[in-house]
């Protein structure tokens, strides 16, 4: 899921990095105290999630997690998964500085985008299928519009899109399964525990 | 931003002792299946006059039918190949100036290794100095070099090795010696992020969590 550096045309590099800077600002914006334990915390998990590798498929692929910080964290993913990107990039030597920002965009804000879907229904009062149901989707359709997004920036740098992003998205499908599992399990934990975390109060 | 209800701030201790367990438990949970991941490594070697490439995933995955690209130092692409089940492509020495090699994975995954010049430096010499016959003696401005010499001594035994031949056996023999410990380099340009990287990011995240908390408080108390 991490593209490398020297893959991407310059046009598409600046495009997602500005594209980034402008998520991680809305993230940034009306910050408050309590929440920043929450992002550091979900910041780490991204950070590891991404050394815990998947055997199955055509490809070796790993964990990404962005379903979960996006779930728990909304618009805040985006400074949570710049920082764990960044720091992969340096410590692990997974995608790159340059890519830093197309890599930024294309995990966070399919997570913001699942958050938007899937938030409601993780309010208090809702029966606990659909519960599990939407923490599962958000799990999954985080992974495989991640795979999409990818697709598309390697086609806006010239290669056919169909080939590439299916590629993504077939390595990604035991991620996705294993994803759409964990979040459930996450999600039923902390509603179970600190129901309040997901009732928007870290998340505007 | 001021805080709306300062004792809020007891609960988020909760919070972060949840968070705490759930990322151990999920950590210590696929720890043992070995720490590894993807990004890709391409790594060559000269053998001869052949280049051999190594490319593989980390977590030792064998990266399989990726095109290889071979270019020059002036970035001119002198062939390309396809790795095979192995994860290994060899060429022919293309050309004797840098080479640099790139290997791209599927994904947008993408490899780089460079070859220096002095690394088919061997080969240069070999063919560039002396290309006439592989048994004549080299002939430099102070005669003709090496054995041949010590043979013209000794002219009875006609002991008559050139010295490009010397060369050429002892070339063979450091290529066999060294194929072991280029297998080693090629196994170890693979190093997976261990526990002191891993450690040092989470270091480093609780570290800016720190440096927010304490802008953020220093607002507050302003």
């Amino acid at each position: 899921m991490h593209i490398s550096e020297g893959v991407l045309s310059p046009a598409v590099l600046i495009g997602g990095a500005a594209l980034a800077a402008a998520g991680v600002a809305v993230g940034m914006k009306n910050l408050e105290q309590k929440e920043i334990p929450t992002i550091g915390i979900l910041s780490a998990a991204f950070f590891v999630a991404s050394l815990i590798h998947v055997p199955a498929g055509p490809v070796s692929a790993h964990l990404i997690l962005n379903g979960l910080v996006g779930l728990i964290l909304g618009w805040k993913a985006f400074p949570a998964i710049l920082v764990g990107l960044a720091l992969q990039a340096l410590l692990f030597q997974f995608g790159g500085i340059t890519t830093l920002g197309i890599n930024t965009l294309n995990m966070a804000l399919p997570a913001v985008i699942c958050y938007h879907m899937f938030k409601n229904s993780l309010k208090t009062g809702m029966n606990k299928h659909t519960v599990i149901i939407c923490a599962f989707a958000t799990g999954f359709l985080s992974v495989l519009l991640s795979g999409i997004m990818v697709g598309l920036s390697l086609y806006l740098t010239g290669e056919a899109f169909l080939p590439a992003a299916k590629l993504v998205v077939i390595a990604h499908l035991p991620v996705m399964v294993i994803e759409g599992t964990l979040t459930t399990t996450c999600i039923l934990f902390l509603k179970k525990v600190r129901p309040e975390i997901l009732e928007g109060n870290h998340a505007s | 931003m001021l805080l709306k209800n300062p004792h809020n701030t007891v609960g988020f201790g909760l919070t972060y002792h949840i968070f705490c367990l759930i990322f151990t438990m999920l950590w210590l949970l696929f720890l043992p299946a070995s720490v590894s991941a993807h990004n890709v490594t391409v790594f060559a070697w000269v053998d001869g006059d052949t280049i051999h490439t190594q490319s593989k995933f980390s977590g030792g995955k064998r990266v399989k039918n990726a095109p290889i690209l071979v270019y020059n130092s002036k970035d001119i692409l002198l062939l390309e190949g396809k790795t095979d089940e192995n994860g290994m492509f060899s060429f022919k020495i293309p050309q004797k100036t840098a080479l640099k090699i790139v290997l791209k994975a599927s994904m947008g995954h993408l490899a780089v290794w460079k070859l220096q010049a002095e690394e088919l430096g061997e080969a240069k010499s070999k063919s560039a100095v002396q290309p006439t016959g592989m048994n004549e003696p080299l002939v430099t401005d102070s005669g003709s070099a090496g054995i041949q010499r010590n043979a013209d001594v000794f002219g009875s035994t006609k002991i008559s090795i050139g010295r490009r031949e010397i060369e050429e056996i002892i070339n063979a023999s450091l290529d066999k010696k060294l194929q072991p410990i280029t297998q080693m380099l090629a196994d170890a340009m693979n190093q997976e992020p261990g526990f002191t990287e891993i450690m040092g990011g989470i270091g480093y995240i609780l570290g800016l969590v720190g440096i927010a908390l304490y802008f953020t408080n220093r607002k507050r108390n302003r």
